[in-house]
Protein backbone atom coordinates (compact mmCIF):
# COMPACT_ATOMS: atom_id res chain seq x y z
CA UNK A 1 0.00 0.00 0.00
CA UNK A 2 1.25 3.45 -0.83
CA UNK A 3 2.00 5.58 2.23
CA UNK A 4 -0.65 8.18 1.23
CA UNK A 5 -3.48 5.63 0.89
CA UNK A 6 -3.60 4.81 4.57
CA UNK A 7 -3.90 8.42 5.67
CA UNK A 8 -6.56 9.01 2.99
CA UNK A 9 -8.62 6.12 4.43
CA UNK A 10 -8.18 7.57 7.90
CA UNK A 11 -9.25 10.98 6.66
CA UNK A 12 -12.35 9.46 5.07
CA UNK A 13 -13.17 7.69 8.38
CA UNK A 14 -13.02 11.05 10.13
CA UNK A 15 -15.19 12.79 7.52
CA UNK A 16 -17.80 10.01 7.18
CA UNK A 17 -19.79 10.90 10.38
CA UNK A 18 -19.64 14.60 9.52
CA UNK A 19 -20.97 13.95 6.01
CA UNK A 20 -23.68 11.69 7.42
CA UNK A 21 -24.78 14.38 9.84
CA UNK A 22 -24.81 16.99 7.07
CA UNK A 23 -26.87 14.80 4.74
CA UNK A 24 -29.40 14.16 7.50
CA UNK A 25 -29.71 17.53 9.15
CA UNK A 26 -29.13 20.09 6.39
CA UNK A 27 -32.90 20.57 6.07
CA UNK A 28 -33.26 21.30 9.80
CA UNK A 29 -30.41 23.81 9.58
CA UNK A 30 -32.01 25.29 6.44
CA UNK A 31 -35.30 25.63 8.33
CA UNK A 32 -33.62 27.62 11.12
CA UNK A 33 -31.72 29.73 8.58
CA UNK A 34 -34.98 30.47 6.74
CA UNK A 35 -36.55 31.51 10.04
CA UNK A 36 -33.68 33.96 10.76
CA UNK A 37 -33.79 35.29 7.19
CA UNK A 38 -37.58 35.76 7.33
CA UNK A 39 -37.27 37.94 10.42
CA UNK A 40 -34.41 39.95 8.89
CA UNK A 41 -36.18 40.50 5.56
CA UNK A 42 -39.62 41.30 6.96
CA UNK A 43 -37.94 43.37 9.70
CA UNK A 44 -40.25 41.81 12.30
CA UNK A 45 -40.57 43.05 15.86
CA UNK A 46 -39.50 40.72 18.71
CA UNK A 47 -43.13 40.71 19.90
CA UNK A 48 -44.35 39.29 16.58
CA UNK A 49 -41.61 36.71 16.09
CA UNK A 50 -38.28 36.26 17.91
CA UNK A 51 -34.97 35.49 16.22
CA UNK A 52 -33.53 31.97 16.58
CA UNK A 53 -30.73 33.47 18.72
CA UNK A 54 -33.24 35.01 21.15
CA UNK A 55 -35.12 31.72 21.49
CA UNK A 56 -32.03 29.55 22.00
CA UNK A 57 -30.67 32.20 24.37
CA UNK A 58 -33.84 32.20 26.47
CA UNK A 59 -33.83 28.40 26.79
CA UNK A 60 -30.13 28.20 27.66
CA UNK A 61 -30.28 31.27 29.92
CA UNK A 62 -33.22 30.15 32.08
CA UNK A 63 -32.93 26.37 32.36
CA UNK A 64 -34.66 26.25 35.78
CA UNK A 65 -37.84 27.98 34.49
CA UNK A 66 -38.20 25.39 31.76
CA UNK A 67 -37.10 22.42 33.86
CA UNK A 68 -39.87 22.78 36.47
CA UNK A 69 -42.66 22.91 33.89
CA UNK A 70 -41.03 20.25 31.75
CA UNK A 71 -41.02 18.02 34.85
CA UNK A 72 -44.79 18.46 35.24
CA UNK A 73 -45.46 17.68 31.60
CA UNK A 74 -43.24 14.60 31.65
CA UNK A 75 -44.82 13.45 34.92
CA UNK A 76 -48.32 13.82 33.45
CA UNK A 77 -47.28 12.09 30.25
CA UNK A 78 -45.42 9.20 31.95
CA UNK A 79 -48.10 8.55 34.59
CA UNK A 80 -50.79 8.64 31.91
CA UNK A 81 -48.77 6.40 29.62
CA UNK A 82 -48.18 3.79 32.32
CA UNK A 83 -51.77 3.82 33.59
CA UNK A 84 -53.30 3.91 30.11
CA UNK A 85 -51.11 1.15 28.70
CA UNK A 86 -51.62 -1.03 31.78
CA UNK A 87 -55.39 -0.56 31.53
CA UNK A 88 -55.30 -1.20 27.79
CA UNK A 89 -53.18 -4.36 28.06
CA UNK A 90 -55.23 -5.58 31.04
CA UNK A 91 -58.49 -5.10 29.17
CA UNK A 92 -57.04 -6.89 26.14
CA UNK A 93 -56.17 -9.92 28.32
CA UNK A 94 -59.61 -9.81 29.97
CA UNK A 95 -61.30 -9.79 26.58
CA UNK A 96 -59.00 -12.44 25.05
CA UNK A 97 -60.61 -15.34 26.93
CA UNK A 98 -63.94 -14.84 25.16
CA UNK A 99 -64.43 -14.63 21.37
CA UNK A 100 -67.80 -12.97 21.94
CA UNK A 101 -66.25 -10.21 24.04
CA UNK A 102 -63.43 -9.68 21.51
CA UNK A 103 -66.03 -9.35 18.76
CA UNK A 104 -67.95 -6.84 20.82
CA UNK A 105 -64.76 -4.83 21.26
CA UNK A 106 -64.00 -4.50 17.51
CA UNK A 107 -65.41 -0.94 17.43
CA UNK A 108 -62.55 0.00 19.79
CA UNK A 109 -60.08 -0.61 16.96
CA UNK A 110 -62.18 1.58 14.70
CA UNK A 111 -62.23 4.33 17.33
CA UNK A 112 -58.45 4.16 17.69
CA UNK A 113 -57.89 4.51 13.94
CA UNK A 114 -60.48 7.13 13.15
CA UNK A 115 -61.59 9.27 16.08
CA UNK A 116 -59.33 12.23 16.92
CA UNK A 117 -59.04 11.51 20.66
CA UNK A 118 -56.82 14.55 21.25
CA UNK A 119 -59.62 16.80 19.93
CA UNK A 120 -61.85 15.38 22.68
CA UNK A 121 -59.79 17.09 25.42
CA UNK A 122 -62.59 19.58 26.24
CA UNK A 123 -65.04 16.70 26.80
CA UNK A 124 -62.61 14.68 28.90
CA UNK A 125 -61.83 17.80 30.95
CA UNK A 126 -65.52 18.43 31.51
CA UNK A 127 -66.07 14.85 32.72
CA UNK A 128 -62.87 14.56 34.79
CA UNK A 129 -63.34 17.96 36.44
CA UNK A 130 -60.61 20.26 35.04
CA UNK A 131 -57.46 20.58 37.21
CA UNK A 132 -54.47 18.27 36.95
CA UNK A 133 -56.65 15.12 37.23
CA UNK A 134 -58.18 16.09 33.90
CA UNK A 135 -54.73 16.35 32.29
CA UNK A 136 -53.92 12.90 33.65
CA UNK A 137 -57.27 11.56 32.40
CA UNK A 138 -56.48 12.91 28.92
CA UNK A 139 -53.09 11.15 28.80
CA UNK A 140 -54.65 7.91 30.11
CA UNK A 141 -57.37 7.94 27.45
CA UNK A 142 -54.88 8.78 24.68
CA UNK A 143 -52.60 5.86 25.59
CA UNK A 144 -55.41 3.38 26.34
CA UNK A 145 -56.72 2.76 22.80
CA UNK A 146 -53.46 1.88 21.01
CA UNK A 147 -52.37 -0.40 23.89
CA UNK A 148 -55.73 -2.18 23.94
CA UNK A 149 -55.85 -2.69 20.16
CA UNK A 150 -52.19 -3.64 19.68
CA UNK A 151 -52.07 -5.99 22.70
CA UNK A 152 -55.29 -7.61 21.51
CA UNK A 153 -53.89 -8.30 18.04
CA UNK A 154 -50.63 -9.49 19.64
CA UNK A 155 -52.55 -12.01 21.76
CA UNK A 156 -54.37 -13.33 18.70
CA UNK A 157 -51.32 -13.63 16.44
CA UNK A 158 -49.25 -16.29 18.24
CA UNK A 159 -47.32 -18.52 15.81
CA UNK A 160 -49.55 -21.47 14.81
CA UNK A 161 -46.84 -24.12 15.28
CA UNK A 162 -46.03 -23.07 18.85
CA UNK A 163 -49.72 -22.79 19.56
CA UNK A 164 -50.19 -26.41 18.35
CA UNK A 165 -47.39 -27.53 20.66
CA UNK A 166 -49.21 -26.05 23.64
CA UNK A 167 -52.40 -27.82 22.54
CA UNK A 168 -50.62 -31.17 22.18
CA UNK A 169 -49.12 -30.78 25.66
CA UNK A 170 -52.57 -29.98 27.10
CA UNK A 171 -51.42 -26.63 28.45
CA UNK A 172 -54.03 -24.88 30.56
CA UNK A 173 -55.30 -21.50 29.40
CA UNK A 174 -53.36 -19.54 32.09
CA UNK A 175 -50.13 -21.38 31.18
CA UNK A 176 -50.72 -20.68 27.50
CA UNK A 177 -51.34 -17.03 28.31
CA UNK A 178 -48.25 -16.71 30.47
CA UNK A 179 -45.73 -18.66 28.40
CA UNK A 180 -46.92 -18.09 24.85
CA UNK A 181 -49.32 -15.22 24.38
CA UNK A 182 -47.98 -12.57 26.74
CA UNK A 183 -44.40 -12.74 25.41
CA UNK A 184 -45.93 -12.57 21.93
CA UNK A 185 -48.04 -9.55 22.85
CA UNK A 186 -45.07 -7.76 24.45
CA UNK A 187 -43.69 -6.88 21.01
CA UNK A 188 -47.04 -5.47 19.91
CA UNK A 189 -47.25 -3.47 23.14
CA UNK A 190 -43.84 -1.94 22.42
CA UNK A 191 -45.12 -0.86 19.00
CA UNK A 192 -48.04 0.77 20.83
CA UNK A 193 -45.52 2.53 23.09
CA UNK A 194 -43.65 3.95 20.09
CA UNK A 195 -46.91 5.13 18.53
CA UNK A 196 -48.22 6.65 21.75
CA UNK A 197 -45.25 8.18 23.58
CA UNK A 198 -44.88 11.37 21.45
CA UNK A 199 -48.69 11.75 21.18
CA UNK A 200 -49.05 11.53 24.97
CA UNK A 201 -46.54 14.35 25.51
CA UNK A 202 -48.40 16.42 22.92
CA UNK A 203 -51.77 15.63 24.50
CA UNK A 204 -50.46 16.54 27.96
CA UNK A 205 -49.25 19.91 26.64
CA UNK A 206 -52.52 20.63 24.85
CA UNK A 207 -54.52 19.78 27.96
CA UNK A 208 -52.26 21.96 30.13
CA UNK A 209 -52.60 24.79 27.63
CA UNK A 210 -56.38 24.56 27.56
CA UNK A 211 -56.95 23.96 31.27
CA UNK A 212 -54.14 26.15 32.60
CA UNK A 213 -52.79 23.78 35.27
CA UNK A 214 -49.02 23.22 35.43
CA UNK A 215 -46.46 22.27 32.84
CA UNK A 216 -45.09 23.35 29.45
CA UNK A 217 -48.57 23.98 28.04
CA UNK A 218 -49.29 26.44 30.86
CA UNK A 219 -45.88 28.08 30.47
CA UNK A 220 -46.66 28.53 26.79
CA UNK A 221 -50.12 29.98 27.48
CA UNK A 222 -48.66 32.44 30.03
CA UNK A 223 -45.86 33.52 27.69
CA UNK A 224 -48.38 34.19 24.91
CA UNK A 225 -50.55 36.22 27.30
CA UNK A 226 -47.60 38.34 28.44
CA UNK A 227 -46.27 38.69 24.86
CA UNK A 228 -43.00 37.02 25.85
CA UNK A 229 -42.60 35.48 22.40
CA UNK A 230 -39.02 34.32 22.95
CA UNK A 231 -40.21 32.22 25.90
CA UNK A 232 -43.27 30.97 23.99
CA UNK A 233 -41.12 29.79 21.09
CA UNK A 234 -38.58 28.44 23.58
CA UNK A 235 -41.34 26.29 25.07
CA UNK A 236 -42.13 25.04 21.59
CA UNK A 237 -38.45 24.27 21.02
CA UNK A 238 -38.17 22.34 24.31
CA UNK A 239 -41.38 20.43 23.53
CA UNK A 240 -40.13 19.53 20.06
CA UNK A 241 -36.84 18.24 21.41
CA UNK A 242 -38.65 16.25 24.14
CA UNK A 243 -41.11 14.80 21.63
CA UNK A 244 -38.27 13.68 19.34
CA UNK A 245 -36.45 12.29 22.39
CA UNK A 246 -39.53 10.30 23.46
CA UNK A 247 -39.85 8.86 19.98
CA UNK A 248 -36.18 7.85 19.87
CA UNK A 249 -36.36 6.31 23.37
CA UNK A 250 -39.53 4.38 22.52
CA UNK A 251 -38.01 3.17 19.26
CA UNK A 252 -34.89 2.00 21.11
CA UNK A 253 -37.14 0.18 23.63
CA UNK A 254 -39.01 -1.43 20.75
CA UNK A 255 -35.81 -2.63 19.03
CA UNK A 256 -34.39 -3.91 22.30
CA UNK A 257 -37.68 -5.64 23.16
CA UNK A 258 -38.14 -7.16 19.72
CA UNK A 259 -34.68 -8.69 19.98
CA UNK A 260 -35.54 -9.97 23.46
CA UNK A 261 -39.01 -11.39 22.78
CA UNK A 262 -38.77 -12.82 19.26
CA UNK B 1 -73.56 -18.76 10.55
CA UNK B 2 -70.21 -18.20 8.86
CA UNK B 3 -67.31 -16.79 10.88
CA UNK B 4 -67.47 -13.57 8.86
CA UNK B 5 -71.18 -13.02 9.43
CA UNK B 6 -70.72 -13.85 13.10
CA UNK B 7 -67.92 -11.29 13.36
CA UNK B 8 -70.12 -8.70 11.67
CA UNK B 9 -73.03 -9.36 14.03
CA UNK B 10 -70.72 -9.08 17.04
CA UNK B 11 -69.22 -5.82 15.75
CA UNK B 12 -72.70 -4.36 15.23
CA UNK B 13 -73.66 -5.54 18.71
CA UNK B 14 -70.50 -3.91 20.04
CA UNK B 15 -71.46 -0.56 18.49
CA UNK B 16 -74.97 -0.81 19.94
CA UNK B 17 -73.52 -1.76 23.33
CA UNK B 18 -71.13 1.20 23.26
CA UNK B 19 -73.96 3.63 22.46
CA UNK B 20 -76.17 2.03 25.13
CA UNK B 21 -73.34 2.38 27.66
CA UNK B 22 -72.95 6.07 26.84
CA UNK B 23 -76.72 6.51 27.29
CA UNK B 24 -76.75 4.54 30.55
CA UNK B 25 -73.86 6.51 32.10
CA UNK B 26 -75.78 9.71 31.35
CA UNK B 27 -79.09 8.35 32.67
CA UNK B 28 -77.56 7.08 35.93
CA UNK B 29 -75.62 10.32 36.31
CA UNK B 30 -72.29 8.63 36.97
CA UNK B 31 -70.39 11.83 36.11
CA UNK B 32 -73.10 14.25 37.20
CA UNK B 33 -74.34 16.74 34.64
CA UNK B 34 -71.11 16.69 32.62
CA UNK B 35 -72.07 13.42 30.86
CA UNK B 36 -75.58 13.83 29.41
CA UNK B 37 -77.51 10.84 28.01
CA UNK B 38 -76.88 10.33 24.29
CA UNK B 39 -80.56 10.73 23.39
CA UNK B 40 -80.57 14.18 24.99
CA UNK B 41 -77.59 15.25 22.88
CA UNK B 42 -79.27 13.92 19.74
CA UNK B 43 -82.56 15.71 20.44
CA UNK B 44 -80.52 18.85 21.16
CA UNK B 45 -78.87 18.58 17.75
CA UNK B 46 -82.29 18.04 16.13
CA UNK B 47 -83.43 21.51 17.24
CA UNK B 48 -83.27 23.83 14.21
CA UNK B 49 -81.15 26.52 15.93
CA UNK B 50 -78.40 24.16 17.10
CA UNK B 51 -78.65 22.17 13.89
CA UNK B 52 -77.87 25.39 12.01
CA UNK B 53 -75.01 26.31 14.32
CA UNK B 54 -73.44 22.85 14.07
CA UNK B 55 -74.02 22.75 10.32
CA UNK B 56 -72.10 25.98 9.78
CA UNK B 57 -69.29 24.88 12.11
CA UNK B 58 -69.16 21.50 10.37
CA UNK B 59 -68.94 23.12 6.94
CA UNK B 60 -66.01 25.28 8.09
CA UNK B 61 -64.13 22.39 9.70
CA UNK B 62 -64.82 19.96 6.87
CA UNK B 63 -63.66 22.59 4.37
CA UNK B 64 -60.41 23.23 6.24
CA UNK B 65 -59.80 19.51 6.81
CA UNK B 66 -60.60 18.63 3.19
CA UNK B 67 -58.40 21.35 1.71
CA UNK B 68 -55.61 20.51 4.14
CA UNK B 69 -55.95 16.80 3.38
CA UNK B 70 -55.70 17.32 -0.40
CA UNK B 71 -52.89 19.87 -0.13
CA UNK B 72 -50.86 17.96 2.47
CA UNK B 73 -51.19 14.61 0.68
CA UNK B 74 -50.25 16.06 -2.70
CA UNK B 75 -47.20 17.93 -1.36
CA UNK B 76 -46.10 14.86 0.64
CA UNK B 77 -46.20 12.59 -2.43
CA UNK B 78 -44.35 15.18 -4.55
CA UNK B 79 -41.66 15.62 -1.87
CA UNK B 80 -41.29 11.84 -1.47
CA UNK B 81 -40.95 11.51 -5.27
CA UNK B 82 -38.34 14.28 -5.21
CA UNK B 83 -36.41 12.18 -2.70
CA UNK B 84 -36.42 9.32 -5.23
CA UNK B 85 -35.33 11.49 -8.16
CA UNK B 86 -32.57 13.20 -6.13
CA UNK B 87 -31.33 10.55 -3.65
CA UNK B 88 -28.86 13.08 -2.17
CA UNK B 89 -31.64 15.04 -0.47
CA UNK B 90 -33.59 12.04 0.85
CA UNK B 91 -32.09 11.67 4.37
CA UNK B 92 -32.50 15.40 4.96
CA UNK B 93 -36.15 15.27 3.89
CA UNK B 94 -36.82 12.34 6.25
CA UNK B 95 -35.38 14.27 9.20
CA UNK B 96 -37.24 17.44 8.27
CA UNK B 97 -40.55 15.55 8.20
CA UNK B 98 -39.83 13.99 11.61
CA UNK B 99 -38.87 17.33 13.18
CA UNK B 100 -41.81 19.25 11.69
CA UNK B 101 -44.13 16.49 12.93
CA UNK B 102 -42.61 16.74 16.41
CA UNK B 103 -43.27 20.49 16.72
CA UNK B 104 -46.24 20.54 19.11
CA UNK B 105 -49.48 21.73 17.52
CA UNK B 106 -50.04 24.35 20.21
CA UNK B 107 -46.72 25.91 19.31
CA UNK B 108 -47.62 25.99 15.62
CA UNK B 109 -50.92 27.76 16.33
CA UNK B 110 -49.62 31.19 17.35
CA UNK B 111 -46.79 30.95 14.80
CA UNK B 112 -49.27 30.30 11.99
CA UNK B 113 -51.64 33.03 13.16
CA UNK B 114 -48.84 35.57 12.66
CA UNK B 115 -47.97 34.13 9.24
CA UNK B 116 -51.13 32.82 7.53
CA UNK B 117 -53.81 34.43 9.72
CA UNK B 118 -56.68 33.03 11.77
CA UNK B 119 -58.66 31.86 8.74
CA UNK B 120 -55.83 29.85 7.23
CA UNK B 121 -54.41 28.26 10.38
CA UNK B 122 -56.77 25.22 10.56
CA UNK B 123 -56.09 24.38 6.91
CA UNK B 124 -52.32 24.60 7.30
CA UNK B 125 -52.27 22.48 10.49
CA UNK B 126 -54.55 19.92 8.79
CA UNK B 127 -52.18 19.89 5.80
CA UNK B 128 -49.14 19.36 8.04
CA UNK B 129 -50.82 16.53 9.99
CA UNK B 130 -52.10 14.76 6.86
CA UNK B 131 -48.87 15.45 5.00
CA UNK B 132 -46.71 13.70 7.58
CA UNK B 133 -48.86 10.53 7.52
CA UNK B 134 -48.77 10.61 3.73
CA UNK B 135 -45.02 11.27 3.55
CA UNK B 136 -44.27 8.19 5.67
CA UNK B 137 -46.61 6.08 3.53
CA UNK B 138 -45.16 7.47 0.30
CA UNK B 139 -41.50 6.92 1.21
CA UNK B 140 -42.13 3.30 2.18
CA UNK B 141 -44.48 2.87 -0.80
CA UNK B 142 -41.88 4.12 -3.29
CA UNK B 143 -39.40 1.63 -1.81
CA UNK B 144 -41.91 -1.25 -2.08
CA UNK B 145 -41.13 -2.41 -5.65
CA UNK B 146 -39.35 -5.79 -5.69
CA UNK B 147 -35.66 -6.18 -6.52
CA UNK B 148 -36.28 -8.31 -9.67
CA UNK B 149 -38.47 -5.55 -11.07
CA UNK B 150 -35.75 -3.00 -10.32
CA UNK B 151 -33.21 -5.29 -12.01
CA UNK B 152 -35.32 -5.35 -15.19
CA UNK B 153 -35.41 -1.56 -15.26
CA UNK B 154 -31.64 -1.38 -14.63
CA UNK B 155 -30.92 -3.93 -17.36
CA UNK B 156 -33.01 -1.91 -19.83
CA UNK B 157 -31.18 1.26 -18.82
CA UNK B 158 -34.29 3.07 -17.59
CA UNK B 159 -33.88 6.62 -16.31
CA UNK B 160 -34.83 7.50 -12.72
CA UNK B 161 -37.93 9.29 -14.03
CA UNK B 162 -39.13 6.29 -16.06
CA UNK B 163 -38.44 4.01 -13.13
CA UNK B 164 -40.45 6.30 -10.83
CA UNK B 165 -43.43 6.63 -13.18
CA UNK B 166 -43.59 3.07 -14.53
CA UNK B 167 -42.47 1.02 -11.54
CA UNK B 168 -42.27 2.79 -8.19
CA UNK B 169 -45.49 4.83 -8.31
CA UNK B 170 -47.73 1.91 -9.41
CA UNK B 171 -46.08 -0.31 -6.77
CA UNK B 172 -46.70 2.36 -4.14
CA UNK B 173 -50.47 2.59 -4.70
CA UNK B 174 -51.57 0.14 -1.94
CA UNK B 175 -49.38 1.84 0.66
CA UNK B 176 -50.44 5.29 -0.57
CA UNK B 177 -54.07 4.29 -0.02
CA UNK B 178 -53.16 3.05 3.47
CA UNK B 179 -51.55 6.42 4.08
CA UNK B 180 -54.72 8.21 2.94
CA UNK B 181 -56.82 6.30 5.49
CA UNK B 182 -54.41 7.49 8.20
CA UNK B 183 -54.15 11.02 6.82
CA UNK B 184 -57.91 11.69 6.79
CA UNK B 185 -58.46 11.47 10.59
CA UNK B 186 -55.17 13.34 11.07
CA UNK B 187 -56.48 16.17 8.87
CA UNK B 188 -59.73 16.40 10.87
CA UNK B 189 -57.73 16.50 14.12
CA UNK B 190 -55.42 19.16 12.69
CA UNK B 191 -58.33 21.32 11.55
CA UNK B 192 -60.13 21.06 14.92
CA UNK B 193 -56.99 21.93 16.89
CA UNK B 194 -56.12 24.71 14.47
CA UNK B 195 -59.49 26.25 15.26
CA UNK B 196 -58.74 26.27 18.99
CA UNK B 197 -56.46 29.25 18.40
CA UNK B 198 -59.26 31.60 17.55
CA UNK B 199 -60.53 30.69 14.09
CA UNK B 200 -63.70 32.66 13.30
CA UNK B 201 -65.88 29.52 13.12
CA UNK B 202 -65.66 25.73 13.22
CA UNK B 203 -66.15 22.70 15.44
CA UNK B 204 -62.89 23.35 17.32
CA UNK B 205 -63.91 26.82 18.45
CA UNK B 206 -67.35 25.43 19.37
CA UNK B 207 -65.67 22.73 21.51
CA UNK B 208 -63.53 25.23 23.43
CA UNK B 209 -66.17 27.93 23.92
CA UNK B 210 -68.86 25.46 25.02
CA UNK B 211 -66.37 23.97 27.51
CA UNK B 212 -65.59 27.40 28.92
CA UNK B 213 -69.29 28.34 29.17
CA UNK B 214 -70.44 24.96 30.55
CA UNK B 215 -72.80 24.38 27.61
CA UNK B 216 -72.52 20.66 28.09
CA UNK B 217 -74.97 19.52 25.44
CA UNK B 218 -73.33 21.74 22.82
CA UNK B 219 -69.91 20.42 23.89
CA UNK B 220 -71.00 16.82 23.40
CA UNK B 221 -72.80 17.62 20.17
CA UNK B 222 -69.65 19.26 18.74
CA UNK B 223 -67.44 16.40 19.93
CA UNK B 224 -69.70 13.71 18.47
CA UNK B 225 -69.97 15.63 15.19
CA UNK B 226 -66.20 15.85 14.81
CA UNK B 227 -65.86 12.15 15.70
CA UNK B 228 -68.49 11.26 13.07
CA UNK B 229 -66.81 13.38 10.35
CA UNK B 230 -63.53 11.68 11.05
CA UNK B 231 -65.15 8.23 11.10
CA UNK B 232 -66.98 8.92 7.83
CA UNK B 233 -63.77 10.06 6.10
CA UNK B 234 -61.97 6.97 7.38
CA UNK B 235 -64.71 4.57 6.26
CA UNK B 236 -64.96 6.13 2.76
CA UNK B 237 -61.19 5.82 2.26
CA UNK B 238 -61.12 2.27 3.64
CA UNK B 239 -63.84 1.37 1.13
CA UNK B 240 -61.85 3.01 -1.66
CA UNK B 241 -58.77 1.06 -0.62
CA UNK B 242 -60.52 -2.30 -0.67
CA UNK B 243 -61.89 -1.46 -4.15
CA UNK B 244 -58.39 -0.60 -5.38
CA UNK B 245 -56.39 -3.41 -3.77
CA UNK B 246 -57.86 -5.93 -6.23
CA UNK B 247 -56.46 -3.88 -9.09
CA UNK B 248 -52.97 -3.17 -7.75
CA UNK B 249 -51.98 -6.23 -5.67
Amino acid sequence: MRPGAESATARRAVWRPVLNAVSRYWTVVALIAAWALWIRVENLNQIVAPTPAAVFGDVLGHPTVYAADLGWTLLNACAGLILGMALGAGSAVAVWASPVLSGLMTPMALIMRSVPVVAMIPVIAQVAGFGNTAVLAVTVVVSFFPAFVMAGSGLRSAPAATSDLFTVLHASRPTRLRLLLLPNAAGALLVALRLTAPTTVLAAMLAEYLLGTHGLGKLFADSVTFMDTARAWGTALVATVVSVGCFIAARAAERHGTARFS
Amino acid sequence: MSARARHRTLTAAGVVLLLALMEAIGRVGLFGSSWPPLTEVVSYVAEPVTGDLLGRALAATAGAAGTGFALGSAVAVVVAALGVLLPVVQPGLDRLAAVVNAIPLIALGPLLITTVGREGTPTVIAALAAGFAMFIAATSGLAAASTPHHDVFSALGASRRTRLLRLQLPAAVPLLLDGLTLAAPAAVLGAVIGEWFGAPRGLGILLVSSMQNFQIELLWAAALTSALVSLAAYLVLTGLRSLATGRFL
